[in-house]
């Protein structure tokens, strides 16, 4: 059960703009953690410029799970989890990190902001924390508030694409993800897998 | 990129050495990865160090691979000799670019093995001359190998969801070097605990828990029958897993429960029972939709079920107070399920039945203890799952598990 990334974005006319992300990478080979990053980033960005406004909705991508929520005011917010870590808690952490946010940081840095810029610093403690559903956060409490039957479920990263959009055309012009990445995607597409060796 | 079968030759074996070297160099490595690099640059060495992670670039592994591997076998066939430092580096780079490799799960055994006839040697010679230090040493040192295996199943199983071969491995351990030790299965089932609780759907995991249990069982109902013994002779571990009649004392030294009262034993494996159970409702209701949480709960129930049925049977010939498990009226709410259980000595309250007289006077003793593993309120919690969720699945599941409670459970019930 286990949350891999939580990041904050700007959904724009175009394009989302990352302003703030934090990364649980430890159960990854050492050597694949910066890819596995710059591709994680890739997929949220995307989401999130796929997502209509004020609309929840998960995305299945192999055994990952993406949740995301874009607000009325287009600050948007997505976590990356596990298939086992439960849905309802996931939008709990994204509704708490976009109210959270929205305090400390001014809305008229949110269309040009990037990592660098923005000073919010919650991201980390809560990706950390949330770790353990149940000890972040009573689930109980949840149940009643989130209607669940609102939330669009995608079985694939595909389904957010436009007709004729291929996901390889948009990896390799990709501004997130660096050439080692692009060829990892390349190799990995070929081979029908991810991470096999053989 | 044709290169001939003597570069090849020369490529890996400067590779293997390379690896080797590593490993000697830099004997914290904690981690071994592949790094995703489909030519080989600049004519350097494809394994790269970095902060104690140990990577092989993967444009190295179509020549290395077939070859370590091939050496290997043919080394097993004894067509083709190594000396141990080179069989050495050849399982290493094996192992390192196919950790899966079932067969390095099984030398691991093998090694186990070996030191355990070892302990048996050292043992033997104790039981003729009884030497408590000796005895006490030997005990500890199996403790450290257990603790040892139990983490290195742990590790393994965090990387692979459903890690077959890890949790295999696990049991095997327990199986050879733990029999007949109730301290260790209970250790085992405290430590996999908060484990199971973060991998809810990692079937091995929950597997491993009926195994504990039904070990835990199988040592209580041993003990039960065999004669008391106060013996601390360390005694090697019996490979059949079946017998009943074991009268094998603890690998640890610990007195044989042979000589607790009857009632404390079955308060005992009831106690083991409503744990699980109560573990298993706590994570259905938490994580709704894991088919492998239900699943577990069916063979929680089961081992439970036959467990009661089989201590009805064996009354010790007081049958005049034992009735059968109840007649079971079809599933629904209007069904009342008459489960009436009465153990030989430990009186159990039940739903709506009170009890008879000839058990206050165990009442009085303070025995008692509410018996929550009915087939009644088995059917309470589906339907109140049923009744409080909104997940598709988890409404499958419940719906499969009533009907499993009312086809196989009632059915065996009425067999009696």
């Amino acid at each position: 059960m286990k949350l891999y990334s939580l990041s904050v974005l700007y959904k724009g006319a175009t394009k989302a703009n990352l302003l703030k992300a934090a990364y649980d990478l430890s159960s990854f080979s050492f050597f694949q953690r910066s890819s596995v990053q710059e591709f994680m980033t890739f997929t949220s960005a995307l989401i999130a410029e796929r997502t209509s406004v004020g609309t929840r909705a998960s995305v299945k991508e192999q055994e990952y799970l993406c949740h995301v929520y874009v607000r009325n005011d287009n600050l948007s917010a997505v976590v990356i989890s596990d298939s086992e870590y439960p849905q309802r808690v996931c939008f709990t952490l994204l509704d708490k990190v976009l109210e959270e946010f929205s305090r400390g940081v001014d809305s008229i840095d949110w269309p040009s902001g990037n990592p660098d810029t923005i000073s919010y610093k919650g991201l980390d403690i809560h990706l950390s924390k949330y770790q353990n559903p149940r000890e972040a956060d009573a689930m109980t409490k949840v149940q009643a508030e989130l209607d669940e039957t609102k939330i669009i479920l995608h079985n694939t990263m595909e389904s957010l694409l436009e007709r004729g959009e291929k996901l390889d055309d948009l990896v390799s012009k990709s501004e997130h993800l660096g050439n080692q990445s692009k060829a990892f995607y390349k190799t990995a597409r070929k081979q029908n897998s991810c991470c096999e060796i053989m | 990129m044709a290169e001939s079968k003597e570069e090849v030759e020369v490529l890996v074996q400067r590779v293997v050495k390379d690896i080797s070297i590593a490993f000697k160099r830099h004997p914290n490595i904690e981690e071994i990865g592949l790094i995703q690099c489909p030519e080989a640059r600049y004519n350097r060495s494809p394994i790269v160090l970095v902060e104690n992670k140990l990577g092989v670039e993967s444009w190295c592994v179509k020549f290395l691979l077939p070859y370590v591997h091939n050496k290997l076998l043919l080394y097993r066939q004894r067509k083709h000799w190594l000396d141990r430092e080179a069989l050495v580096d050849i399982t290493c780079t094996l192992l390192l670019l196919n950790p899966d490799f079932t067969t390095a799960w099984n030398v691991r055994r093998w090694v186990l093995q070996h030191i355990l006839r070892q302990f048996s040697a050292v043992a033997h010679k104790t039981q003729q001359q009884p030497d408590a230090e000796r005895t006490q040493v030997l005990g500890s040192h199996l403790d450290q190998l257990i603790h040892q295996e139990m983490k290195v199943c742990s590790d393994a199983a965090c990387r692979y969801p459903s890690n077959y071969n890890a949790w295999s491995h696990r049991i095997w351990v327990l199986q050879h070097m733990a029999k007949g030790n109730i301290k260790v299965f209970r250790d085992e089932l405290t430590s996999v605990h908060p484990w199971v609780s973060m991998h809810v759907s990692d079937h091995s995991g929950f597997h491993y828990r009926q195994f504990l249990l039904k070990e835990l069982l199988n040592t209580e109902l041993s003990q039960s029958l065999s004669s008391d013994s106060a013996s601390t002779i360390f005694c090697p571990p019996q490979h059949q897993s079946n017998t009943v009649h074991s009268t094998c004392p603890q690998a640890n030294g610990e007195l044989s429960l042979g000589n607790a009262a009857c009632g404390d034993r079955i308060t005992t494996v009831f106690k083991l029972f409503h744990q699980e159970t109560e573990l298993c409702s706590d994570l259905i209701q938490s994580f709704p939709g894991h088919e492998t949480l239900w699943s577990h709960r069916r063979h929680v129930y089961y081992l439970w079920h036959h467990w009661r049925q089989d201590q009805d049977l064996c009354s010790d010939g007081k049958e005049n107070e034992l009735k059968p498990t109840g007649i079971n009226e079809p599933s629904g709410s209007q069904g009342k399920s008459v489960d009436r259980h009465k153990h030989v000595s430990v009186p159990m309250e039940v739903d709506r039945v009170s009890l008879p007289d000839h058990d206050s006077k165990r009442l009085r003793r303070g025995i008692l203890l509410p018996n929550l593993l009915t087939l009644q309120n088995e059917h309470t919690f589906v339907n109140s799952i049923l009744n409080s969720c909104c997940n598709a699945e988890q409404n499958n599941y419940a719906v499969a598990y009533k009907k499993w409670l009312d086809t196989v459970i009632s059915a065996q019930s009425l067999d009696i």
